[in-house]
């Protein structure tokens, strides 16, 4: 099997015929050093989860720590606004946003939605969106987004449409055609139904498929959808065309902790300069309060900033792989379909995603025979992979399937520091629970 | 305190509460503490060409609490899944356990763990906010607050309360400040004024000790007279307190309270913790929700702070440390909060008589930190003034102080408008104040006027 290393040289001895460039790219023995404080025992397929973080990474960010500590009046002066100034900038520039102040940094993903959603809530509020006026979601909207939808938006008054998705899917004409037909269906009602508000994911996190979002946010403008956010929580460093011009959405948040090498935590929320009746806010009010969100969100009391800053250290990092964030993402992409083929072809099951809508993750069928019957099943099949086989890998329940079929999918990511032993060890671990005859019913007894 | 090095220096106490004279007689217990050069080792990450005399707004850390920090991050690094799903709630729910008893909180639900003060009161405030919208609290009720409240409590009212329709009154509060009464005589008006036209007031923010200038505000008092007044509730700001005041929740009565870990506590930045009482009637903590939402929403402020999605939660995991090395010291958290408050006094009495100054408030209205008045040659005419003096301390003297500038009264001669905000902690030494006292000294010398500074 030609497996591809990090950079593009086939393994089987094969030797590359590319003319030697100045540039010298990282080597599969800096990687595996990089992240030499991963625990090795384990197979670790959940990059999609937590993400990872090399160590040049974590040292620059030490350094950052250490010159906060030493003196920190002198730090906040002179110091921070400026770093993040920086790391925001190089943000910018990575989604091709137009102008530095529609990037703000924040903690993570659920913290720019409760942003967004904060904001939504006290239109409700304020009259200017009328109770019973919409936000849509999609079914596999992140447990946390539906929360926070439930937080803001249905306490204020505002109704919650849901646009069913199928999993498995085949192709995102599905998606488009569900979508457009929710918002259709909803405009009929009345005008006086509007939809304020939708909430679209770039990569749904269980199951994990790519969203079409931007047919969808042009779907959204040709229906008079008043603001689309997107939670594209795993989209930076994992999904092709993370542009904020050709993806055209008002919000747009990532996480940069996951695929983007970043240490927890830090995620930015784009927000469009071009909307200017809206009216964001951290949650968090700070003296900065009604400075602009990317001030506010700069100084949100004394805390840790340093992941904050270290963005710089992580695009040299990029930088040193061939073809930069997006070579890696490309690699990713087909290592982990090759994976996924691999495992598929090994157990007699079949993707739950076609390859173009998996990026660096994909929906890996199960083998029946295990019994997956519920959420609780998959929990602790999962943990049972952890604890017997050190195997991290988070299991999906399918609902709605005939006895017989694939209901359990395991959502397996591929980052760079991932080995094909990684995924060895997974299809030799489920075969052993099939020869053996495990099924859940009997973990769970 | 180099107490070893400058013997003449008798009358300041080091560490351990020991003077070098006269001869205090052994106790076998001391081998135990802290000694002064354990505790230098344990801050040497601190700028040692600074007079670091602001331990009140950034707090600090000593090195071995930094390490344990550490450890927690590399575990979690190491195999995150597995840190989830069976280190974090276990390690969040022995910081929280802890602090319930530090702090004598009748029930571990009412302790739970954020950020820092300013996310404390964002939740307290934006659960007003829905009051008001919901209907709860009527157009116009009233939140009154103190008028030395903390810049980002300030706006964070305007943020929640005032856009939701609520009124905001505030306390004037003097400055200087000569008794409690002078205090407790405006909150009554106040509260007086909030009342008027049948409106309801339906909380209460009160500093317990103010940032600046900073005062130690009679809590207990004013709770006592909310109660007695039918104010709805009442939260405590806190952002200082433990570590550097007397923090016990039932003593003090307060519906919410919330101080920062990382001020007083020597824990990492940053961790602070927010009680809210329970409801004896209906158990619950009165709905307060963390404002990022994750799964968790609905599960108790405790259950939902503790996990607000993917980030570092090393800093809030190693208060079982941050505790063991305040045992180290004589007299734990109570003997470290009685000499950093003898210290001070007596560092500012110092600087004031070297000076012709004053103090900003008298001793029991001060913690660990006192307002030190600055020459009124200075010229200190505006919180500009105020800043730039700062940094010049800062960068020409290596000395790290806040400076408060206080607008002078009608018919006041000669004010003294510039007040600097001292703090003392355990790694402080009689040579950060020398220092400072010296600094000033040679700008009163050199002629030194804030104007200068500003061309």
């Amino acid at each position: 099997m030609a497996f591809h290393d990090q950079n593009n040289n086939h393994t089987n001895g094969e030797v590359s015929k590319k003319p030697k460039l100045s540039f010298s790219a990282i080597t599969d023995t800096e990687i595996q050093s990089e992240f030499s404080h991963h625990d090795p025992t384990v197979a670790r397929l959940n990059n999609g989860a937590f993400g990872c973080c090399p160590s040049s990474v974590l040292a620059a960010q030490r350094q950052w720590q250490l010159k906060s500590l030493r003196q920190p009046d002198h730090f906040y002066f002179n110091h921070l606004q400026k770093g993040i100034l920086h790391s925001r900038t190089i943000i910018k520039d990575l989604v091709n946003a137009q102008h530095v102040n529609e990037i703000s940094i924040v903690d993570n993903a659920s913290t720019a939605t409760a942003i967004v959603l904060q904001q939504a809530s006290w239109a409700f509020q304020e009259g200017k969106f009328n109770k019973g006026d919409s936000v849509v979601m999609l079914h596999y909207a992140y447990g946390s987004v539906k929360k926070a939808i439930e937080a803001y938006v249905t306490r204020a008054g505002g109704r919650v449409i849901e646009v069913p998705l199928t999993f498995p899917v085949t192709s995102e004409d599905d998606i488009i055609r569900e979508f457009r037909h929710v918002l259709e269906k909803t405009k009929s009602e009345g005008s006086s139904n509007k939809v304020r508000l939708a909430v679209i994911d770039h990569v749904t996190s269980m199951p994990s498929m790519v969203i079409p979002v931007k047919e969808l946010v042009k779907i959204c403008r040709e229906e008079g959808v008043d603001q689309v956010f997107v939670d594209a929580a795993h989209a930076v460093g994992c999904t092709p065309r993370v542009d904020m011009q050709e993806i055209g959405a008002d919000f747009y948040t990532s996480n940069l902790h996951k695929w983007f090498f970043c240490p927890p935590s830090v995620a930015f929320i784009y927000t469009r300069k071009s909307v200017n009746s809206v009216d964001l806010h951290h949650p968090v009010v700070s003296h900065e309060y009604g400075n602009g969100l990317a001030i506010e969100s700069s100084w949100i009391g004394n805390r840790d900033y340093s992941a904050q800053l270290v963005v710089p250290t992580v695009m040299e990092f990029v930088n040193r792989f061939e073809g930069g964030i997006e070579g890696i993402k490309e690699r990713n992409h087909d290592c982990v379909v090759e994976m996924g083929e691999m495992l598929v072809e090994a157990w007699g099951t079949h993707l739950g995603t076609p390859h173009h809508m998996s990026a660096s993750m994909v929906m890996v069928g199960l083998p029946p025979s295990l019994g997956i019957m519920n959420e609780c099943d998959a929990m602790n099949l999962r943990t049972h992979l952890r604890e017997f086989f050190g195997v991290e890998v988070p299991i999906y329940f399918r609902d709605g399937g005939e006895v017989g079929c694939v209901s359990g999918y395991a959502r397996i990511s591929y980052q760079v520091y991932n080995k094909v032993d990684d995924y060895y060890k997974f299809r030799d671990a489920i075969n052993q629970l099939v020869s053996d005859g495990l099924t859940c019913a009997f973990l769970s007894s | 305190m180099a107490s070893e090095k400058n013997n003449h220096h008798r009358s300041i106490p080091d560490i351990n509460g020991t003077h070098p004279t006269p001869k205090k007689p052994k106790l076998s217990s001391s081998s135990n503490f802290i000694t002064a050069s354990e505790i230098q080792s344990e801050f040497s990450h601190h700028d040692s060409a600074v007079s670091r005399i602001n331990n009140g707004s950034f707090g600090s850390c000593p090195s071995s609490i930094l390490s344990a920090q550490q450890q927690w991050q590399l575990k979690y690094l190491r195999q995150p899944d597995h840190f989830y799903f069976n280190h974090l709630k276990p390690a969040i729910n022995n910081s929280r356990s802890i602090i319930q008893n530090l702090v004598n909180a009748k029930d571990i639900n009412e302790i739970s763990i954020v950020d820092n003060a300013t996310t404390a009161a964002a939740i307290v405030l934006q659960h007003t906010a829905w009051c008001f919208r919901e209907g709860k609290f009527n157009k116009g009720d009233v939140v009154v607050m103190l008028h030395y409240a903390y810049g980002a409590v300030k706006k964070s009212m305007e943020a929640y309360v005032t856009r939701a329709g609520g009124k905001v009154i505030e306390v004037p509060l003097p400055f200087p400040v000569s008794s409690n009464d002078e205090i407790v005589t405006e909150f009554r008006k106040a509260l007086e004024k909030g009342k008027v036209d049948g409106k309801k007031i339906r909380l209460a923010v009160i500093d317990h000790v103010t940032s600046m200038p900073c005062v130690v505000i009679p809590v207990k008092e004013l709770i006592q007279i909310c109660r007695e007044e039918g104010v709805e509730q009442v939260f405590v700001d806190a952002a200082h307190s433990i570590g550097c005041t007397d923090v016990d929740m039932q003593d003090i009565g307060a519906d919410f309270y919330t101080t920062n870990l990382h001020k007083w506590f020597f824990c990492p930045p940053s961790i602070a913790f927010l009680y809210t009482k329970k409801n004896p009637k209906t158990g619950g903590g009165g709905d307060l929700h963390h404002p990022v939402v994750s799964h968790e929403y609905g599960n108790g402020l405790a259950v939902e702070s503790a996990w607000i999605g993917t980030r570092d939660y090393s800093a809030q995991l190693v208060v079982p440390e941050a505790l063991e090395f305040v045992n180290r010291l004589e007299g734990g958290i109570e003997g470290i909060k009685k000499r950093n408050h003898e210290a001070v006094i007596e560092m500012g009495e110092m600087l004031v008589k070297a000076w012709g100054t004053h103090l900003g408030s008298p001793k029991h209205m001060c913690a660990s930190m006192v307002m030190v008045g600055l020459p009124t040659c200075f010229g200190v005419r505006s919180d500009s003034d105020a800043l730039t003096l700062r940094t010049h301390l800062r960068d020409v003297f290596g000395v790290e102080v806040p400076i408060y500038y206080r607008p002078p009264r009608d018919g006041e001669v000669d004010p003294v408008t510039g007040y600097a905000r001292i703090f003392y902690q355990v790694y402080n030494k009689v040579e950060d104040y020398y220092k400072f006292r010296d600094a000033v000294n040679q700008l009163v010398d050199n002629g030194f006027a804030c104007t200068l500074l500003s061309k």
